[in-house]
């Protein structure tokens, strides 16, 4: 067995510590964590991004037109003077405009326009009364959450109604997520101890 | 002290370790439990059965080390289905730590089958901004990516000389732990209509079922309980089939926990009252 598959058993059963109380053993692996995920952070960004998207061609290909994206990004450290943030001002807007002239139209297409067709789509496709629940399902609950989150008028009478009803599609799907962050938080779980039980004791043959 | 009372105020940490048996045990004795197949696993597994050998599949590593147990067994997974059909794979990340956790997955996997890094498949590594890189992508992979992995340049490598853009790509997985299928999902299908399958962590999963719906991605791959039902349908159980009697007993024992807490719970406040 290699030393690192001690040292990670040992760091694991460190983090695992806390869940009986806070003690030196998990605030070292936590320290530790921390500082290992900054310092690879740091070299990942210098070698994949620095390296080739400013080293090389500036230094390599002499491509100089590289040089104002660079200026731009440079700016963007006057962010951190009070008196010059202003400086950042035109690298900021640029980053804006791109973000928000990417993102709109394809968020219109994929959350709005498609999800609208979704909505309606399933009574097209009705050929028996599992499809027909489906696609009432589908548009009841959308109207009725819909109701729930619309404010500018009292809820009460049908609109109070249908926000009730919303409130139950609302609980659903949180009580569904709510069961997958459970199945999430339960396989990692078993992933340490997979580990802990075939890697590091051999108790188990895993691959 | 009653019995309700004594539930109501049960240490935490008495919890912890019911839980820890409820996953060593099974674990140990190796229990088996029957695991169906959901449609949206299936959908993925036959969209890359029905790619031709030799089709190229990119393959996004978005998730840090945290979600390892999760997320490597649905790669691993994946990958042993692309190399069995004989087709390629692209990969990338868009998280650092995804760069050194798809390095790894590709080496894991390409050792078993005997496949070359280049030819067969070929690792790409990590870039920042997601949209500006999935938008550049779509018109030159090499302008985003002048270098592997390795630092080789793309030009030098064979598989890449037959991949110009999304063109030449069959299908994208995107393999998160975060909402990065989002971006594949809001320009390389919306914008580029290429089909897109999200292998997410169970906690995502809830995120991406609407998208499913209006066909926006071609099926999913959540959490555990989806990796091993691609391990069964690739007939090579792994660490996900292992995992699956511990998570069912696991559920079963935090069922109880709540049901039993919530009775308690009533029972206190109905006697208080």
């Amino acid at each position: 067995m290699d030393v690192g598959t001690w040292i990670a058993a040992l760091l694991t059963l460190a983090i695992y510590s806390f869940l009986y109380k806070d003690n030196p053993f998990y605030k070292f692996a936590e320290h530790l964590l921390v500082g290992v995920s900054v310092g690879f952070l740091i070299v990942i960004a210098y070698m994949d991004t620095v390296v080739p998207k400013i080293i090389d061609p500036l230094f390599v290909r002499h491509d100089w037109l590289i040089i104002i994206p660079i200026v731009l990004g440079f700016l963007m450290f006057f962010r951190f003077s009070s008196k010059f943030s202003w400086v950042s001002r035109p690298a900021l807007a640029l980053l804006i405009g791109f973000g928000a002239g990417v993102a709109i139209p394809s968020i219109m297409q994929s959350y709005i326009l498609s999800q609208m067709r979704a909505t309606i789509s399933p009574f097209t496709n009705i050929n028996s009364l599992g499809t027909t629940i489906n696609a009432v399902l589908i548009f009841v609950g959308l109207i009725c959450t819909l109701m729930y989150f619309y404010f500018s008028k009292k809820h009460e009478g049908t609109v109070g109604v249908a926000a009730k009803i919303g409130i139950y599609f609302l609980m659903i799907y949180f009580g569904a997520t709510f069961g997958f962050t459970v199945m999430a938080r339960i396989s990692l779980l078993i992933g340490r101890v997979g580990f802990l039980l075939s890697d590091w004791l051999g108790l188990l043959k895993i691959s | 002290m009653n019995f309700w009372q004594r539930a109501s105020s049960i240490d935490r940490r008495i919890i912890f370790i019911l839980l820890f048996i409820a996953v060593v045990i099974p674990l140990i004795f190796n229990f088996k439990l029957p695991n169906r197949v959901t449609k949206e696993v299936q959908a993925v597994y036959d969209y890359i059965e029905s790619l031709p050998p030799g089709s190229v599949i990119l393959m996004s590593f978005d998730h840090d080390t945290a979600t390892l147990p999760e997320m490597t067994p649905m790669a691993r997974a994946l990958l042993r289905h692309i190399f069995t059909k004989g087709e390629k794979v692209i990969g990338t990340a868009f998280l650092a730590e995804g760069a050194a956790i798809g390095n790894k997955a590709f080496k894991f996997v390409s050792d078993e089958f005997g496949l070359k890094e280049g030819e067969d498949y070929v690792f790409l590594g990590y870039r920042p901004e997601i949209s500006s890189a999935i938008l550049g992508m779509g018109e030159n992979i090499a302008r985003v990516y002048p270098k592997d992995y390795r630092g080789v340049p793309l030009a030098d490598i064979p598989l890449m000389q037959q991949v110009k853009n999304y063109r030449d790509i069959g299908l994208i997985i995107s393999v998160s732990d975060n909402d990065s299928p989002n971006a594949w999902i809001n320009l390389a299908n919306a914008r580029y209509h290429k089909p897109v399958a999200p292998a997410v962590t169970a906690v995502m999963a809830t995120t991406y079922y609407p998208f499913l719906q209006e066909k926006q991605i071609i099926g999913m791959v959540p959490g555990l309980k989806a990796a091993a039902e691609y391990e069964q349908l690739i007939n090579k159980p792994g660490t996900a089939t292992v995992g699956m009697a511990a998570q069912s007993i696991a559920h079963l024992l935090i069922v109880l926990l709540v049901i039993v807490g919530n009775i308690g719970y009533f029972m206190l406040k109905r006697r208080n009252a």
